[in-house]
């Protein structure tokens, strides 16, 4: 205590104090990069850590105002002895019923709302943000969803006109705001929310057109977890529902869980980069300045210091950089990141508040990074403090080295000076040549991460848009629409029609949510293998994804139950192929199978190579290749963000490091160079000598970073959801353009101090230290 | 004998700031082919500064340097190096060894910048080191690193060695081993040797000693019969 109190206050020894500020302002560069590194790891961590933080409690608070439900079940037989059923499992502590269906809203643009009529707005309920809260006796008002109607320009008060099935209601809005189950609100068609097109509706079961209230949908509120639930539900009620939801399942809250998961793991991963970057400086900088100072601290000790206060002052050094360098990370981060990370999340993600979140685990990191500088200061100290005061004024004599293997080979004599000095060179100053390795590693690492992402990205792209789906528009089958209409669509535009519908898997391993994809012969969706050749699904053969048949733990020849999540039937079917899919996971077969398994084909979509511009009244709506690619563009927009914070950091990292190698290289060899030049050798030549070691390093250092860098890059995928499968790829152009980064950064640095050779004053450099 | 080293009114000024100090006060003297030259004066009086600009590690303000017929104080950079390359063997007071090197390497080093085919172990040999040829600076004592600078100096064979304070850091009985190879060098091998020291006891060792002061030359005496280093009485 006594220590820490001298350590802050350190009134006495104003001398010291002195010299310590003039040693620093000696080796600003190096302190200055520890004070930058320290900030930035802490900034990072805390700024990164309070956004992750903020949302998981923003969203947490949302899910508790609303009394999020705990799971959904879905079932057309939502009648008084089911809720019996239901309420006699025990676990269940609340529940409420809801009629959800999807309607259109009357504009121009057909948009898609889903209509939600509840019993009562207990569980889940709507959050009001304008007008007034949500009256459930009010059969004439619509709650509606607040996204929507600022794009639609709507206002409470304003009527809106919904149709669906065979009905058409027109309400007044009485009130705009948010539900805990949209806080993203994607769909098959439209992965990035574009509430233009898409929204929601709460209205009370009074508003629901007809007496008989078509229930299908039991928000439920439960004890103990949910996979229990699951069982108990299945075991008593088999049968008598389509399938049960629970909340870590709903897509909505997966997303924004999956959001906040790839931000912690950022979180964690680049500080921790930054931290340690900051520490090997101090490391190498504390020895240096100690060593070099080592008949100082011999007169110091000499003339009656104590080692206490001699250890005191070099651990001041790094403290006080750390100590500013931190302490303001942990100020600024928390204030300036989470805007800049909110601004990017606001387009995708809809929550009344967003708002970072301060954490003692911050604080915590601070006092950690000092003590950690503390014990590195510690140790570079303790080695002077171990010896007598005539040891250390006497110079440290040169370390004596042994001949390597390498060396007693006979072709060692006839390597090159250039190749000999520089081997013994690194061979003496292992640690210095591992840290620049590090440096390099890291900033191959990260760029090889960077610039894989946009290779994955547009290969993905590429792989989903040129060779699995080949059509130009998909028309989306009005439900409602008689088949003979939808033919005739199809005839108009010469398309193809397909089924896309949701469904359950299960195996024994699990239970996983995904698409079913039933195909009527045609070319437009033509499944491929992991080289993206074509896979052929015979009439009777059924294909899963490779992502789901990893999740599920199958292969061919397994058997897997399934069920469309509209109905409680489940089929057992055996695996004959697998596909591979970047973006959609499930179960591919053609109608033939599905007819023949007993269920009805009821197409969906209309493919067509045609780009369709216009509207026919069997279908709902209707994308263009070009609306999905910038749709799927829309949704990355973030992972470009990542890509471009990527890049930075691992350009600035390695500058930082690498300057302050050669900074410590280049002060190390000063002496060896002026006598070089003294002698005789050319400018040029000794430029070359200097950049010869740091090719060598920065070689090194690039091929050991692609496989680290694929190794980040897989992680980052990994931590993209269970509906992404990416078999992330580094191509050549990403090769050469981290090559080029590297090594232009690399041999910048080292110009730089190469430059110094020139003017070097071979006098004055004997005289120095 | 035609002088090979000529200093004509050499000046040299260090400014620092609106002040300008004198190092070298209108200095003139010549060198003889193969002389063993001792430079004297005490600490500041400008020995180091003349020997700096007769190595070409710095240039004059005014005045002329000829060395072999050459302007020395025309030459730039390049010439400079070119210049210390063929002509200059240096021989400092702290060795200046290179540490990554064996003493055999750091003579064969000087293969890299003359076309002279250097047999290392030879030279070795004549500073008496054969057998430790192999070894790194750090494994010899100061007297053998400074002969290994000897011989690194001699390698390449230059017109002359230039040695500051060669024995500054050795005990006396070293110091005269190493006086007396310089001694051989020049009297057996034609060398050109200049030593700057502050020990005077040297002086009756020395065909010519320059005595300077306060950046002038004090006097120049030609000592006919000059001793043998190890007569001196040290």
């Amino acid at each position: 205590m006594y220590a820490l109190k001298r350590l802050l206050i350190w009134n006495g020894d104003v001398l010291l104090k002195r010299k310590m500020l003039r040693d620093i302002k000696k080796h600003k560069t190096q302190f200055i990069s520890i004070f930058l590194m320290a900030f930035l790891g802490v900034f990072l961590f805390s700024g990164v850590g309070g956004g992750s933080l903020g949302l998981e409690t923003s969203v947490n608070q949302f899910y508790e105002d609303t009394n999020m439900a705990d799971g959904w079940i879905y079932s057309p037989y939502l009648n008084d002895m089911f809720l019996y059923q239901v309420d006699m499992l025990g676990a269940t502590n609340q529940m409420e019923r809801q009629v959800v269906v999807d309607s259109q809203a009357d504009f121009e643009n057909k948009p898609d709302v889903t209509l939600h009529f509840v019993e009562n707005n207990t569980i889940s309920k709507f959050y009001s943000m304008e007008g007034r809260p949500l009256d459930i006796n009010d059969s004439n008002g619509v709650w509606l969803d607040k996204s929507f109607a600022d794009a639609k320009g709507l206002n409470v008060g304003d009527n809106i006109t919904f149709t669906f099935e065979d009905y058409e209601i027109t309400k007044t809005i009485k009130g705009l705001g948010y539900s805990p189950e949209y806080v993203y609100h994607g769909s098959q068609y439209f992965v990035l929310p574009d509430f233009n097109k898409i929204g929601f509706a709460y209205l009370s079961y009074r508003a629901f057109p007809s007496d008989d209230v078509p229930y299908n949908v039991l928000n439920v509120k439960f004890d103990g977890n949910a996979e229990t639930y699951d069982k108990l539900l299945s075991y008593r009620l088999d049968g008598y529902y389509a399938t049960f939801i629970q909340k870590s399942d709903h897509a909505s809250v997966n997303q924004f869980a999956n959001q906040i998961a790839l931000q912690k793991m950022m979180g964690d991963i680049f500080p921790l980069v930054f931290i340690l970057v900051s520490m090997l400086i101090l490391l190498t900088t504390m020895t240096r300045i100690i060593s070099h100072q080592r008949t100082q601290i011999g007169i110091l000790k000499a003339s009656g210091f104590k080692n206490y206060s001699i250890i005191l002052h070099y651990l001041s050094y790094g403290f006080w950089m750390v100590l500013f360098g931190s302490v303001l990370g942990l100020i600024l981060g928390p204030m300036v990141l989470p805007g800049f990370i909110y601004a990017v999340m606001k387009h995708i993600f809809i929550l009344p508040s967003w708002k970072a979140v301060w954490s003692m685990n911050f604080v915590y990191m601070t006092i950690l990074m000092i003590i950690m500088s503390l014990a590195i200061s510690f140790y570079s100290t303790k080695s002077i403090s171990d010896e007598s005061p005539s040891q250390s004024i006497r110079a440290k004599s040169p370390k004596v080295f042994k001949k390597g293997l390498i060396e007693r080979l006979d072709f060692w004599h006839n390597l090159s000076f250039n190749i000999r000095w520089n081997y013994r060179d690194a061979r003496r100053n292992k640690f210095r040549s591992l840290m620049t390795v590090i440096g390099i590693i890291g900033c191959t690492a990260l760029l090889i991460c960077a610039f894989g992402l946009n290779d994955s990205m547009n290969e993905l792209t590429e792989w989903n848009f040129d060779y699995i789906n080949h059509y130009d528009s998909e028309m989306i089958i009005d439900s409602d629409a008689d088949s003979s209409a939808v033919d005739e669509v199809a005839k108009a535009v010469d398309g193809e029609k397909i089924m896309k519908t949701v469904i359950e898997i299960e195996s024994s391993s699990g239970k996983k949510q995904g698409t079913l994809l039933v195909l009527d012969g045609g070319d437009m969706i033509t499944p491929t293998d992991d080289d993206w050749n074509k896979v052929e699904i015979a009439d009777d053969e059924v294909s899963i994804s490779k992502k789901m048949a990893e999740l599920l733990d199958v292969g061919i020849g397994d058997t897997v139950r399934w069920h469309m999540i509209d109905s409680n039937k489940w089929i057992e079917i055996k695996i004959d192929k697998i596909h591979a899919d970047p973006n959609t996971q499930g179960l591919v077969m053609s109608k033939d199978k599905i007819e023949d398994l007993g269920l009805n084909y009821t197409p969906s979509s209309i493919m067509t190579d045609e780009h369709v511009d216009k509207n026919y009244s069997a279908i709902k709506s209707y994308t263009t290749k070009e609306f999905r690619i910038g749709s799927w563009q829309g949704l990355t927009q973030a992972a470009w963000v990542l890509i471009y914070v990527l890049t930075t950091f691992a350009s600035i990292l390695a500058v930082i490091v690498l300057y302050n190698l050669e900074l410590l290289s280049f002060t190390e060899v000063e002496k060896d160079i002026a006598t070089l030049k003294i002698l005789g050798f050319k400018t040029k030549d000794l430029r070359k000598l200097l950049l010869t070691q740091n090719l060598w390093f920065t070689t090194i250092g690039f091929i050991l970073g692609i496989p680290i860098g694929s190794y980040l890059l897989k992680t980052i995928w990994r931590s993209a959801g269970d509906s992404y499968y990416i078999i992330p790829s580094i191509s050549i152009t990403t090769l050469l353009l981290t090559g080029i980064i590297t090594f232009s950064i690399s041999i910048l640095v080292n110009l730089m101090f190469s430059g110094k050779i020139e003017r070097l004053d071979m006098v004055e450099t004997f005289k120095k230290e | 004998m035609s002088p090979i080293i000529e200093f004509k009114n050499v000046v040299k000024e260090y400014k620092s700031g609106n002040h300008a100090l004198k190092a070298m006060n209108n200095v003139s003297f010549t060198i003889d082919g193969g002389e063993f030259v001792v430079i004297l004066g005490p600490s500041g009086a400008g020995k180091s500064t003349l020997l700096n600009l007769l190595g070409g590690l710095d240039s004059v303000t005014s005045g002329e340097i000829i060395v072999n017929n050459q302007n020395v104080e025309n030459f730039n950079d390049n010439e400079l190096t070119e210049y210390r390359a063929k002509n200059v063997g240096f021989i400092f007071q702290f060795y200046n060894l290179i540490p990554n090197l064996t003493a055999l390497e750091n003579v064969e080093l000087m293969g890299d910048i003359v076309d002279v085919d250097i047999d290392g172990l030879d030279v070795l040999d004549s500073v008496g080191l054969k057998n430790h040829a192999n070894k790194f600076p750090a494994q010899l004592s100061g007297g053998e690193q400074q002969r290994v600078s000897i011989a690194r100096a001699v390698a390449k064979n230059p017109t002359m060695l230039l040695c500051d304070e060669p024995t500054g850091a050795l005990d006396s009985k070293t110091g005269v081993l190493i006086l007396n190879l310089l001694q051989d060098m020049s009297n057996n091998h034609n060398t050109t040797v200049v030593i700057v020291t502050h020990n005077s006891i040297l002086a009756e060792a020395a065909d010519k000693v320059i005595r300077i002061k306060n950046g002038q030359i004090e006097d120049i005496i030609v000592n006919v019969c000059p001793k043998k280093v190890v007569d001196l009485e040290w």
